[in-house]
């Protein structure tokens, strides 16, 4: 009785081996499983997206570890030179400047198969050229690019007595001195309310229709004698000075609030931001249009896919980001989280260069938003860029908010950089 | 002389035991406390870019931090978060320990567990709630002041960010809403171990309630307010994360709210300057020693002149 009982599973326990055998044998043809990390941060990386990759590409998992824009870019700092290192590190467009200058901790995707230079010619130059290093090796693929345009409220406009319709109203201001102009008619009229959210996002929406930024071509510091910075720093500062714009910071539960209130006239919005005020400001739905920007071209924002050199499955994560980046992805980023495309060739996509978005009173956001980054000048992006951004931006949240004059926060803004960057 | 030996030797082996047993500590000191103390003043000597590499400068990031005013400007900040914070707190959480010292108080369990949520709620949430309060235009702390009708007393409508002290009082309330509870408890059980016969006998000699708080419970509580004035002053250095999560790391356009803490990190995540970050470390810990010194030398004191 017992023997037979043990035959039994004797037998069992061979059919079992057999089944597993049977299961592994072809399996062991296949690559062994593998995990790809991914360091990143905000919405670059979409989680349906991800989700949809693994599903096509069983035995990967990807593992997104989402930290804030500046934790991100200091975790990286440290990791690059180790061998703790993500597989894909995504490095905002504030940071490029600093992280494209280290070719030794930066895979060249030129040198991967298939080559980074055949996939050159699908995207935007310009953004391209951003995560290039000087000596040549492309370092990152651009995942999205701001844009930016003049998100503003027709109801608003219309109690005003100023047009509504977006052509009308991009007429309105074709330079920044009538935007602000127009501003002051605004408030003139409508006593407590703001023409512009926050005045200070002028700043950047200039600043980037420059040719130059804060580094000149050949990578010198530029910042304290280039007219188009003074000239940002004055068109936001007579801004604030005239009371158009109001005190609290973006983003704040205060700003979500008066999006919702209708307080702000008109916000400074990169294509990303759509999607927020979408999200926190639901009621306002139909309320709004798009014009373009003053000046047209415009951009704010933008990241990009790296592999650092000491990557653990570097040809996965290439795999990885070529999908990610292609046309189809940025398609269906675009279509449900309104990050605009670095893929040229989806500018004239009727998804994508005709999208147009009922939210905002049906404006054509495809059309405006590749116009803008279509028009923005290259310019060299530096290794300070972040700190300078900031710094500046607390003088001119010191004008807003009347502690200085423009004059003296500008030159406290020259020295405080100054101070820091030495 | 053989004698004395054999006194002296079991005794030198208990030692050696002994120190294997709490070596533990010593060795994950060590490695966790010590040694980055170390590395922290070694860093703090050099120009330090974790991609660009290092170069010795010696004593200059402390040269330059002797002539930082936003150094000494978050020093300023640091105290004064501190006192806005600590005093309050202290006054409020001796008037909550009493309260709940009363022996015929119902539910003391309830009360006293309500009293320690704060203290295990991340201080993440608890700034993102507390800026949604002091928010310019919608916060309720302003519409409370104008339903209060502050505004014409010519309150109305505060920066709860922008302006100085207004910034020092939103973030020391983030910082007394999460210490209350805990302080509270602290100052119950000390309460709880006076005699009750020292306050049969105040009440025998016809002194009120109050006075008995006055003169029984405070005084008795004089090692357990130096206790919480060093933990709390050597917490108040190190206040970090309310300003951070309040209002960035920068710590407001012009540097209102930057502490210490916050001014180090600054240096490192915007900056990218390690080695001036370690030289606020060794700063912040000198001012730490400095001040525990301080408050050590004066308990001394006060307990001298007790017995």
């Amino acid at each position: 009785m017992v023997r037979a009982k043990l035959a039994k599973y004797w037998v069992a326990g061979v059919a079992v081996l057999s089944l597993l055998g049977g299961v592994i044998a072809p399996n062991s043809q296949a690559a062994a499983p593998i995990t790809l990390s991914i360091w990143t941060y905000g919405n670059v990386i979409d989680p349906v997206l991800v989700a949809q990759y693994e599903k096509l590409h069983p035995g990967i998992t990807i593992v997104a570890k989402k930290s804030d824009l500046d934790g991100n870019a200091q975790a990286l700092r440290y990791a690059l030179p180790s061998s703790a290192v993500p597989d894909i590190a995504a490095i905002e467009i504030s940071y490029m400047g600093e992280f494209r200058n280290y070719t030794q901790y930066l895979t060249d995707l030129a040198t991967l198969t298939p080559s980074a230079s055949t996939l050159k010619a699908n995207y935007l130059s310009w953004r391209w050229n951003d995560m290039v290093a000087d000596s040549g090796q492309v370092l990152g693929i651009p995942t999205d690019v701001g844009g930016l345009a003049v998100a503003y409220r027709v109801d608003l406009f219309k109690k005003a007595g100023l047009p509504t319709a977006p052509a009308a109203v991009s007429a309105l201001w074709p330079t920044w001195d009538q935007y602000i102009a127009t501003g002051k008619k605004y408030v003139a009229k409508e006593k407590g309310k703001a023409f512009i959210d926050i005045a200070q996002t002028i700043y950047t929406a200039v600043v980037n229709q420059g040719s130059q930024k804060y580094y000149d071509n050949s990578g010198n510091l530029v910042y304290s004698s280039n007219p188009n910075i003074q000239a940002a720093f004055n068109y936001t500062a007579a801004a604030s000075q005239a009371g158009l714009g109001t005190n609290v910071a973006q983003y704040s539960p205060d700003w979500n609030v008066g999006l919702n209130k209708g307080l702000y006239a008109t916000v400074l919005a990169p294509a990303w931001m759509l999607e927020y005020i979408k999200q926190y400001a639901p009621k306002t739905a139909g309320l709004w249009n798009i014009a373009t920007l003053p000046g047209s071209a415009g951009n704010q924002g933008g990241s990009a896919l790296t592999i650092p050199t000491h990557a653990a499955h570097p040809q996965e994560a290439w795999d990885f980001i070529r999908w990610y980046t292609s046309a189809a992805q940025q398609k269906f980023e675009f279509i449900h989280n309104l990050t605009f495309p670095t893929v040229t060739a989806l500018y004239s996509d009727p998804a994508v260069g005709g999208l147009k978005d009922s939210f905002f009173n049906n404006a054509p956001v495809g059309k405006i938003y590749s116009d803008s980054v279509n028009a923005v000048q290259p310019f060299e992006l530096g290794k300070k860029d972040r700190l300078i951004d900031s710094t500046i931006g607390q003088a001119l949240s010191r004008v807003q908010l009347g502690k200085q004059l423009p004059q003296a926060a500008w030159t406290q803004a020259m020295s405080d950089i100054n101070r820091a960057i030495n | 002389m053989a004698s004395k030996r054999s006194t002296i030797a079991p005794k030198h082996k208990g030692d050696k035991w002994g120190l294997l047993y709490v070596s533990p500590f010593f060795v994950i000191f060590g490695i966790f406390g010590l040694l980055p103390i170390l590395f922290t003043v070694y860093v703090s000597f050099f120009h330090w870019d974790p991609l660009a590499g290092h170069n010795f400068i010696g004593l200059e990031n402390f040269r330059n931090l002797f002539t930082d005013p936003y150094f000494y400007r978050a020093v300023r900040n640091t105290f004064s978060i501190f006192l806005i914070s600590f005093l309050p707190q202290t006054v409020l959480a001796l008037l909550l320990a009493n309260f709940l010292a009363n022996p015929h108080l119902k539910g003391k369990v309830f009360w006293r567990t309500v009293l320690l949520v704060p203290w295990v709620t991340s201080i993440l949430s608890v700034a993102i709630i507390f800026s949604e309060l002091f928010g310019q235009n919608y916060g309720m702390v302003n519409v409370a002041m104008r339903y209060l009708g502050l505004s014409h007393l010519g309150i109305h409508n505060i920066n709860w960010v922008g302006q100085t002290i207004p910034s020092h009082i939103a973030i020391a309330s983030m910082i007394i809403y999460r210490n209350l509870g805990y302080a509270s408890l602290i100052y119950l059980a000390s309460m709880l171990a006076i005699p009750r016969d020292l306050y049969e006998s105040a009440s025998l000699d016809g002194a009120s309630k109050l006075q008995q708080f006055r003169y029984v419970t405070i005084p008795q509580l004089k090692n357990t307010l130096t206790f919480m004035l060093i933990v709390g002053t050597i917490g108040g250095l190190q206040t970090f994360l309310e300003p951070l999560t309040y209002g960035g790391v920068q710590g407001g356009d012009s540097r209102q709210f930057s502490t210490l803490a916050l001014y180090l990190y600054e240096q490192i995540i915007i900056n990218n300057k390690l080695g001036y970050a370690a030289a606020i470390g060794v700063a912040i810990t000198i001012l730490t020693v400095i001040i525990s010194g301080v408050n050590f030398f004066v308990t001394r004191r006060i307990s001298g002149s007790d017995s």
